[in-house]
């Protein structure tokens, strides 16, 4: 199995799409060969907050191996819910330095290609050989191992309170599908649809993809930004909670973390999109479903 | 044309932004001179200042309304009009509600603020016009149809982006462009922006391109640059396309970066008459697919040539050889 790198520095670091390429190699992507660390760590860039505590690299590798000790008997997906606030809380990025894939790029190849293998590694049809999709280590932000927990931390979060990524990430399908909708930069739409989730209405991931793809196909003429309104952007307290990284202890392992504390969305305005969701739901076709009627969809 | 179940208000919604304001940590109000943003372009440049000490920035935003939105007998009620700016690289989007202003309710006027931390690139801006309709709240009855811009990144508000051109010396250079040693440029599209690397190892390369010299130096000039431009155009037009995420049911999707802008423009060239949701699909199948997609290489190489003005510089070109060798043989 692909091992922890044998060389580790002590800053995290940047590492570009096109010096990443070389390391996707076979090798790698099915979980026999290393990352060979000291070459890479030769084409990496430093960051531009270089200088921080929340640069450091050693935090975010222990975060990392706790993850994968917490979870060796489980099954590795297990591990999402618990890692990605926290590895929200421990990075401490704003979305501008979030939105840099070679940041990604580097957690997944200089500091943790195993986790990445370990989470990712899986056999397409019974008898090819397993094997980590590429896009794994380097790709978007919603497949990017690393990536898509943390965005889905970023988004899913009511101000510090983690809660709400923990449910959210309890199920594969709404991890991969969310993070690709921009109806769910609404954080009062992310938010009702985990509720939606915690109240049972919606539990496999067939009713998930349908919940979301009747969501996103009602805002194509209702805005929710309007019938739910969400505080106003206020991007102090995070600037805060990042200056508060340099005093900070290491990220709870038990308890969840607490995140920056901007105001939380407003109640009344996930109530009223819970009750929308849960109408539309009840008319949406899911695959599977004995009622499903595939042919009109729900009014939207 | 897509149908909606209710009634949409007809005629053109505008948006335009009248101050941009920058805010920061020591209680900095810097309003921005005219220049920072273009009304022509729409786009806003908050580099314009050369300032990097802002945290935030407060834009005043002005929107026009048909008439008939606050018409006393008209199907709308409890109308609202809506400023969206979203940025899809940091999954942002913010929004906020014009009060309106004068000329008996056609004009909306309001703020919208932006945190630089929230942003990337360049975020879009557009104005929507909400109402209950038949008793459902929160209707989308009509929008503006050009977006505003917030570059982050550029110095000027201009809406085509200027190439990030980056000259070094190849022989030296990082270690991926030692290869490439003999070449005048390699264009580079794993990045957040494509980014031209000119070798200046290559003798005269770099005063050519960037130079100001006599006429046939300027021909040759801007033939160069139309090459290059082309290499840039079909570069990016590859990678956008080898990089598609993909549907359940196969269906490819935009990216939500440079990419996707690069595929909305290039598109209607390669695959014609066809809207470019289509036109992605169609692509997609024949690069992906047995038959291969060499027939469509010519209409790539097509809609490169024509962004960088190729047929231009060339006929320019041709037309000054000539007068150059008429004044030679009189």
């Amino acid at each position: 199995m692909t091992d922890k790198p044998n060389f580790l520095p002590e800053r995290l670091a940047l590492l570009a799409d096109l010096n990443a390429a070389q390391y996707l190699t076979d090798g790698l992507l099915s979980g026999k060969e290393d990352v060979p660390a000291i070459a890479l760590n030769k084409t990496t860039e430093p960051l531009p907050h270089d200088g921080e505590s929340r640069a450091e690299l050693d935090p975010v590798r222990a975060l990392v191996e706790d993850a994968m000790y917490q979870f060796r008997d489980d099954r590795p997906t297990a591990a999402d819910g618990w890692l990605a606030p926290r590895l929200h809380a421990a990075l401490r990025l704003t979305r501008r330095e979030a939105a840099d894939r070679r940041f990604w790029n580097y957690l997944a190849l200089g500091v943790a290609p195993d986790y990445v293998v370990w989470r990712h590694l899986a056999a397409k049809s019974e008898d090819a050989p397993p094997k980590v999709a590429a896009r794994r280590f380097r790709g978007p932000a919603y497949t990017q191992a690393f990536a898509r927990l943390w965005w889905a931390a970023e988004l899913f979060r009511d101000g510090p309170d983690y809660r709400p990524v923990v449910t959210m990430c309890a199920n594969q399908d709404m991890l991969n599908t969310a993070l690709r909708v921009d109806v769910m930069d609404h954080r009062p739409t992310a938010l009702a649809t985990v509720r939606l989730m915690e109240r049972g209405t919606v539990r496999t991931g067939r009713e998930v993809n349908a919940l979301v793809a009747a969501i996103n196909a009602s805002a194509a003429t209702l805005m929710y930004d309007v019938v739910a309104p969400d505080a106003a952007r206020d991007g102090k307290p995070l600037r805060e909670w990042i200056e508060a990284a340099e005093s900070a202890p290491a990220v709870p392992r038990r308890d969840l973390p607490v995140g920056p504390y901007e105001e939380k969305a407003p109640e009344q305005s996930v109530d009223v999109l819970v009750d929308h969701f849960a109408e539309i739901f009840a008319g949406a076709p899911v695959r599977g479903r004995p009622d499903a009627d595939e042919g009109t969809g729900g009014e939207v | 044309m897509r149908a909606y179940p209710y009634r949409r208000l007809p005629g053109v919604v505008s948006l335009r932004v009248t101050a941009v304001e920058l805010r920061g940590p020591d209680d900095i109000r810097d309003p921005l001179d005219t220049s920072a943003f273009s009304a022509v372009e729409q786009v806003v440049a908050p580099g314009v200042s050369e300032r990097d000490d802002w945290e935030w920035l407060r834009m005043t935003v002005e929107a026009t309304v048909p008439g008939r939105a606050t018409a006393p007998d008209s199907p709308w009620t409890d109308l609202a009009v809506v400023v969206v700016l979203s940025e899809g690289a940091t999954n942002t989007r913010i929004t906020t509600a014009l009060a309106p202003g004068a000329e008996g309710g056609r004009q909306w006027v309001g703020h919208l603020d932006l945190w630089r931390a929230d942003h990337r690139d360049r975020a879009s801006m557009s104005v929507h016009v909400v109402a209950t309709v038949d008793g459902v709240a929160g209707r989308e009855i009509a929008a503006s149809t050009k977006d505003w811009i917030v570059d982050l990144k550029s110095e000027a508000p201009l809406r085509d982006r200027e190439l990030d051109v980056v000259e070094v010396g190849f022989r030296e250079g990082p270690q991926w462009l030692r290869g490439f040693h003999e070449v005048p440029w390699v264009v580079d599209t794993s990045g957040d922006l494509p980014v031209v690397h000119i070798n200046t190892d290559f003798e005269g390369v770099s005063d050519l391109v960037g130079g100001n010299g006599t006429s046939v130096d300027n021909m040759v000039r801007d033939l160069l640059i139309a090459q290059l431009c082309t290499d840039v155009w079909t570069a990016v037009f590859h990678t956008a396309i080898g990089d598609l995420e993909i549907e359940d049911d196969g269906t490819p999707l935009f990216p939500r970066d440079w990419r996707g802008e690069v595929l909305r423009e290039m598109l209607p060239d390669v695959v014609p008459d066809r809207p470019v949701e289509d036109a992605l699909g169609e692509v997609h199948r024949r690069r992906t697919g047995t038959s291969g997609w060499t027939d469509l290489q010519p209409r790539i190489h097509y809609a490169a040539t024509r962004r960088a003005d190729v047929p231009k510089a060339l006929s320019t070109t041709i037309r000054g050889l000539d007068s150059i060798h008429r004044g030679a043989d009189a």
